[in-house]
């Protein structure tokens, strides 16, 4: 009776221990580059965190814009000095893959399986899934609803309904409505977007090859080269050209600006899935996903901690508050079915669109230097639209010199 | 006798004899104490910069064993065989050859009628200041809309000489026109300051001696004015010939980019994007490096020349 009464009180007393080891304060820094409008949103979401692990205090710490980030993140590797968690861009960390602390290894298989499949591969390093998605937007259509009845379902359809939409309204000898509109150099994501519905990529699965110039390459540039009389190409916002085409492809979290232009310009702003190429009508996705660091300025308790922080962010009440405050998208699955974002699609008639555009999505690829790639691809991509080389001479050139950068 | 040193020449010193008395390294002590402030500050914020750039220059950058792999003059190859660091080369001289001439120029003539005694001359020396002074993001956010196709106030004086809207910022033929414009406009009045400070600092007697011996408003401003203000137009071309070099912010801002097909970047702008600050692009910070040294030889070089060049034509009294 003693020996039980003794192995119970060990057992409790080892319990409350591993109780006070477990709620140890603790304390992290998280990088971010949301600015004012977004903040406190994101500070609502850590003191949600904090009510639900009262031992963990996160510091959000605004860095300024993505690429003052970037910059603040390549100084900390270098001084080893990084925060626990921070908002990344995938090509940022990819040659820093090594020092990630991989949030995967901390998932269940239901967790991991319930991230939106688009976004896997770019959250995905060496097979393991290493960083999960944040502040995600997707390409959308964009179209004057007094122009466009029914939006394009298909390339042809799309390229037919440019050229009756493209027109000299004032009857001066010039085109001043066009049907549709690129911003090539700012957003060479339009090109690859087209790439994957043609069922083509910048490079094979294992990124020893150039396929960007192969059938299903020529296909997409072939297909943006019918677009070119009937565009309108810009570098600028397209917010500040909406009067200046019927129809264009265009982030979702550009949405609010858009139609506010759309408004002051006397007209109402619909929002479609894309047209549907040989392939498939899947988009991109952009925006930044969260890494915790792996390295010896942090503690075991501040990466665990960050860990903590990653998961809760993408549970689906609050990747769901998140997109609904924000305009980016939620980033799981089954946040999609929830209540919530039920009722916020019911009041939302746009966010429909781009829920189904969400769920048929693809992301950038991981490659060490996509960067200097999507350099080639926005110059390139320009010249083709500007008319400076034709589309496929312009392809063959993208390729030669993505092919040097492997 | 021996004379002391306060009242005689400066002394001589034996270059392989090094003097033995007291004073002498106390002075010479006390200045270098006295110089060591401005020595700390030049190495830690211009000597180490630069030496340090030059380093990475000659490394193929890694963020996580910094500086990376010894690859000698590789960076430098590589931006040689670059068709955009040509071009941005290029964009860089049409941009300072057109914006330092012009701006000084027209700051000349600006002090000149400044100066001339207007009644309200604080106003508009606080007027042409004020375009200087005005941060240079929210100038360009102005200029942004003044360039606008469809509603700027460029485009509409223009349509009065029934001249077609011109896409300023979205066609490559004018989109560093449009820069060159904007920094024109921010420059004049700065320069126009200084140099409209240099020119009431000018004596009364040398305008009195143009008059007596006959000389027209032309002549005396050309032959009195012009030659005494030399060392105020000398301080104002070189400061603005490094800072034209140095073009990115009015670039970055105004057209959101390096301007349709790359038509605006300069070697500023070519040097950003290298070390992967703008655009999302890859780091390549030796590359950068490279590129800056190159830069930095290129001023250097100018300056150089401008130094030879216009010593024996500045006037200091």
């Amino acid at each position: 009776m003693l020996r039980k009464l003794m192995l119970v009180g060990l057992a409790a007393v080892m319990l409350f221990g591993m109780a006070a080891i477990a709620q140890e304060p603790v304390t992290i820094e998280f990088w971010h580059a949301m600015s004012s409008g977004h903040q406190p949103n994101l500070q609502k979401l850590v003191d949600d965190f904090k009510v639900a692990y009262p031992y963990i205090t996160v510091n959000l710490i605004y860095q300024g814009s993505y690429g003052a980030l970037q910059g603040k993140i390549d100084a900390a590797v270098v001084a080893k000095n990084l925060p626990a968690i921070a908002q990344v861009y995938e090509n940022w960390v990819t040659p820093i893959a090594s020092i990630l602390y991989p949030i995967g290894n901390f998932m269940t298989d239901a967790e991991k399986a319930d991230i939106i499949d688009g976004l896997v591969p770019s959250n995905t390093y060496n097979g393991v899934l290493t960083t999960v998605p944040f502040n995600k937007s997707i390409m959308v259509m964009y179209y004057n609803k007094s122009l466009v009845t029914t939006p394009p379902t298909t390339w042809a359809e799309f390229l037919e309904l440019a050229k009756t939409l493209t027109v000299d309204t004032d009857g001066d000898g010039k085109i001043n409505q066009y049907g549709t509109a690129f911003r090539p150099a700012a957003n060479p994501e339009q090109f690859l977007i087209f790439l994957e519905q043609a069922g083509g990529s910048i490079l094979n699965a294992d990124w020893t090859e150039v396929t960007l110039n192969n059938d299903a390459g020529k296909a997409a540039a072939e297909f943006v080269g019918s677009l070119i009389p009937y565009s309108y190409i810009t570098s600028e916002y397209m917010s500040d050209h909406i009067k200046d085409a019927a129809m264009f492809v265009d982030t979702s979290a550009g949405i609010a600006y858009n139609v506010k232009a759309a408004t002051n310009a006397g007209f109402e702003l619909g929002v479609a899935t894309l047209p549907k190429g040989p392939a498939n009508f899947n988009s991109m996705i952009q925006g930044t996903n969260l890494a915790v660091f792996n390295t010896e300025n942090l503690t075991q308790a501040q990466k665990d901690a960050a860990v903590l922080l990653a998961k809760f962010l993408i549970r689906p009440e609050n990747t769901v508050f998140w997109a609904e405050k924000s305009g980016y998208q939620p980033v799981t699955k089954s946040a999609y079915t929830t209540p919530e974002w039920l009722n916020w699609v019911a009041t939302h008639d746009y966010q429909t669109q781009m829920s189904t555009q969400m769920l048929n999505s693809f992301s950038q690829i991981l490659h060490p230097n996509y960067g200097d790639m999507r350099n080639v691809l926005s110059t390139g991509f320009d010249e083709i639209m500007r008319g400076v080389v034709p589309p496929l001479e312009g392809l063959e050139q993208m390729a030669e010199e993505i092919e040097a950068l492997l | 006798m021996k004379k002391s040193r306060k009242e005689g020449k400066p002394r001589r010193i034996h270059p392989l004899r090094l003097p033995t008395d007291r004073s002498y390294w106390r002075e010479t002590l006390a200045a270098y104490w006295y110089l060591l402030p401005a020595f700390l500050i030049l190495g830690a914020f211009v000597f180490y910069p630069f030496f340090s750039a030059f380093k990475l220059s000659l490394f193929k950058w890694s963020s996580l064993n910094p500086p990376g792999s010894f690859i000698g003059f590789e960076n430098y190859r590589y931006i040689f065989h670059d068709k955009y660091f040509w071009r941005a080369m290029w964009h860089t001289f049409y941009y300072v050859g057109i914006t330092v001439p012009v701006t000084l120029t027209l700051s000349i003539l600006v002090a000149t009628l400044l100066n001339k005694g207007l009644r309200c001359l604080s106003f508009a020396r606080t007027s042409f200041f004020l375009s200087y002074i005005s941060p240079v993001v929210a100038m360009a956010m102005v200029w942004r809309w003044m360039y606008n196709t469809d509603y700027g106030l460029i485009n509409y004086f223009l349509s009065f000489f029934h001249i077609d809207a011109i896409a300023w910022l979205n066609d490559p033929r004018y989109s560093l026109p449009a820069v060159i414009l904007l920094s024109i406009w921010h420059y004049v009045g700065y320069q126009a300051i200084i140099l409209l400070a240099g020119m009431q600092s000018i004596e009364q007697q040398y305008y009195d001696a143009a008059k007596v011996d006959g000389a027209s408003g032309f002549q005396t401003w050309w032959k009195v004015t012009v030659p005494l203000l030399s060392p105020q137009i000398f301080f104002v071309f070189i400061i603005s010939l490094i800072g034209s070099f140095k073009v990115f912010t009015e670039i970055n801002v105004l057209l959101s980019g390096p301007g349709p097909l790359r038509s605006a970047e300069t070697l500023v702008y070519y040097i950003i994007r290298s070390s992967g600050r703008i655009d999302n692009a890859t780091n390549h910070i030796g590359r950068a490096a490279a590129a800056s040294v190159v830069l930095f030889g290129i001023i250097f070089l100018f300056t150089i020349i401008q130094l030879t060049v216009t010593q024996k034509r500045v006037h200091y009294d």
